[in-house]
């Protein structure tokens, strides 16, 4: 099954890509506008082995990193304080109604204004992606629980720490990367648009950079280069991170087929 | 069967929908794109005047205004400008990778600069690494004079590179002026202008310092399809582009008036930054081989192939 998936992904690349190509041979665009893969190829590869792209890519990865890392703790504490007491629970359920609505870039001239131009902002914004659907789902996925498994903790006499994590983690854990798939999209949109509204910080931009550098030099294989790297790193996270952490966990735990 | 049929459709419909874009036609529209800022005055002056439209009958003429010379560039290859302004370095950079287009004109040469607020800085030596430069953006007029001027007294073009900030000119005052994010600011008129009129902001460098020189700040450009396919309408823009910068010469007073209507500033303001030494209203082109070979050097453009007469359209129009 997985073997077959991935044939057909890769039988659907080859064809797009052969349309593409026969459409730069026709001749019928410009290369300025439509560019032939060779080019598009050759500079990838150009910019991957002289570090541009790799380095960018690396800052892109550091910071989407970061950003999700503390989101997880930040969204664990909120949603664990939600599900045991009812004032942080109306809290947690108003931070979600107020901020999970509002797209990123529609925050970004406050943030500029807070955080001036840089990685911090950045990271802000990658918080403010993954956070809200990441204490939603989580929260939803604490309810879930039934409460017989709680009540067999308490059977065994296992404290509340011991509950959370024996009992509670593990039954929550669908939900929780369900949350982290949705917020990893998100971040990764967001990462990509601020990394374009802002200038290099140190040398490094990010993805999103290199791409909008690559368009002020009219250098549109560049520019599309750019856009493969982020499309193979989306499909490299949802088709081999988040379905090996599946497979290991939920999937042999019985939880999804 | 049926996979293949839905295959051959998918095709279809792809290439139907690739096919929609860039034929090359008569139009009854032209469209002019310029960006803000005083330097594009005559062209303000000859939409308000209707100078080109009361000369071509028949034709419409739509005016734009876009937030940048990439913004510009891309249209004119998309075929939804026929004429743009810009800074020589863009043009060229275009030039390299192929563009077919060539300058018709030149239109202002202004006085541009990099402004500080920090005392401690007065030359280009004294820009520590923590601090950020904005300009509008790499590859920009204002770009290459930075770097022009990092590789004359540093010997290295890219010194600057890795601090600078894409901010757009009036984006770009706001953040000098609020004394925050950045510590200098590469612009040009009218931000330049308000810029140095705050207390304690100042000039580190001039255009004509980086490039050593005077130069054509804003030339006007337009594609070779657009020179074959409508010569009448070429040779009517340029008469208007030149009556347009006569009347700003000629009468400043009468321009400011009419300026009023597109710049959130007073008569005499106008009139006082279009009059300032150093800004100039002419057709005439200057600076461009400074610029190409600089740009070579530096590597921002690999072609050789710029000979005067692949550059403009009238090469008398070159001045040294």
């Amino acid at each position: 099954m997985r073997n077959n998936k991935l044939i057909h992904r890769v039988f659907w690349i080859i064809l797009l890509a052969l349309i593409w190509q026969i459409i730069f041979w026709s001749g019928r665009f410009s290369p300025l506008v439509f560019p032939s893969l060779l080019d598009i190829g050759g500079t990838l590869i150009d910019s991957l082995l002289n570090g541009e792209l790799t380095q960018q890519l690396l800052f892109s990865l550091s910071i989407i990193f970061q950003g999700l890392v503390i989101s997880l703790v930040l969204a664990v504490f909120l949603s664990l304080a939600a599900h045991f007491s009812e004032i942080a629970a109306s809290l947690a359920d108003t931070l979600v109604a107020i901020a999970h609505p509002l797209p990123g870039i529609a925050l970004m001239p406050l943030v500029l204004i807070w955080f001036g131009v840089g990685r911090q902002a950045i990271i802000f914004i990658i918080i403010h992606s993954v956070l809200w659907p990441l204490v939603l789902n989580l929260r939803t996925g604490f309810s879930s629980i039934p409460e017989i498994y709680n009540l067999v903790g308490k059977n065994y006499a296992l404290s509340r720490m011991q509950r959370m994590i024996q009992i509670m983690a593990p039954a929550s854990l669908p939900y929780l990367l369900v949350g982290l798939k949705i917020g990893w999209a998100r971040a990764w949109r967001a990462l990509i648009s601020a990394e374009m509204l802002f200038g290099a910080v140190s040398s490094s931009g990010g993805l999103g950079w290199y791409i909008f550098q690559k368009r002020v030099f009219f250098d549109l294989p560049g520019v599309f280069s750019g856009i493969i790297v982020i499309v193979i790193i989306g499909i490299l996270v949802e088709d081999f991170i988040f379905d090996k952490i599946e497979e290991r966990t939920i999937k042999k735990w019985g939880m999804k087929s | 069967m049926r996979k293949l049929i839905s295959l051959l459709l998918a095709i279809t419909i792809f290439s139907g929908i690739l096919s929609g874009c860039g034929a090359n036609r008569k139009k009854n529209t032209i469209t002019i794109a310029d960006q803000y800022g005083l330097a594009y005055a005559p062209i303000q002056i000859m939409k308000d005047k209707n100078t080109l439209e009361n000369q071509t009958d028949g034709i419409r003429i739509e005016w734009k205004k876009l937030a940048n010379t990439a913004a510009i560039r891309e249209a004119m290859l998309a075929g939804e400008v026929d004429i743009g302004f810009m800074a020589i370095p863009p043009f060229l950079i275009g030039k390299d990778k192929g563009m077919p287009w060539k300058i018709i004109s030149g239109l202002s040469m202004s006085p541009l600069g990099l402004m500080t607020y920090k005392e401690d800085i007065q030359t280009l030596a004294d820009i520590s690494d923590d601090d950020r430069i904005a300009l509008p953006q790499p590859g920009s007029i204002q770009h290459i004079l930075l770097a022009m001027a990092a590789e004359r007294e540093f010997g290295d073009a890219g010194r600057f590179d890795d601090q600078l900030v894409t901010m757009a000119h009036p984006d770009g005052m706001n953040a000098l002026l609020t004394r925050k994010e950045i510590t200098a600011h590469f612009t040009s008129p009218p931000y330049v202008f308000k810029e140095s009129r705050d207390e304690g902001i100042h000039q580190i460098l001039s255009g004509q310092e980086a490039l050593g020189g005077e130069f054509s700040f804003i030339v006007g450009v337009c594609t070779e399809d657009f020179y074959q396919s409508h010569p009448e309408i070429y040779s009517v823009f340029v008469q208007a582009l030149d009556q347009s910068i006569g009347f700003i010469n000629n009468n400043p007073d009468l321009a400011a008036g009419i300026l009023t209507g597109y710049y959130d500033l007073s008569q005499e303001e106008i009139k006082q930054y279009i009059t300032w030494p150093g800004m100039v209203y002419s057709d005439k082109v200057r600076g461009l081989d400074e610029f190409i070979i600089f740009m070579q050097r530096a590597n921002y453009i690999d072609s050789e192939n710029m000979e005067l007469t692949q550059l403009l359209w009238e090469v008398d129009l070159y001045e040294k």
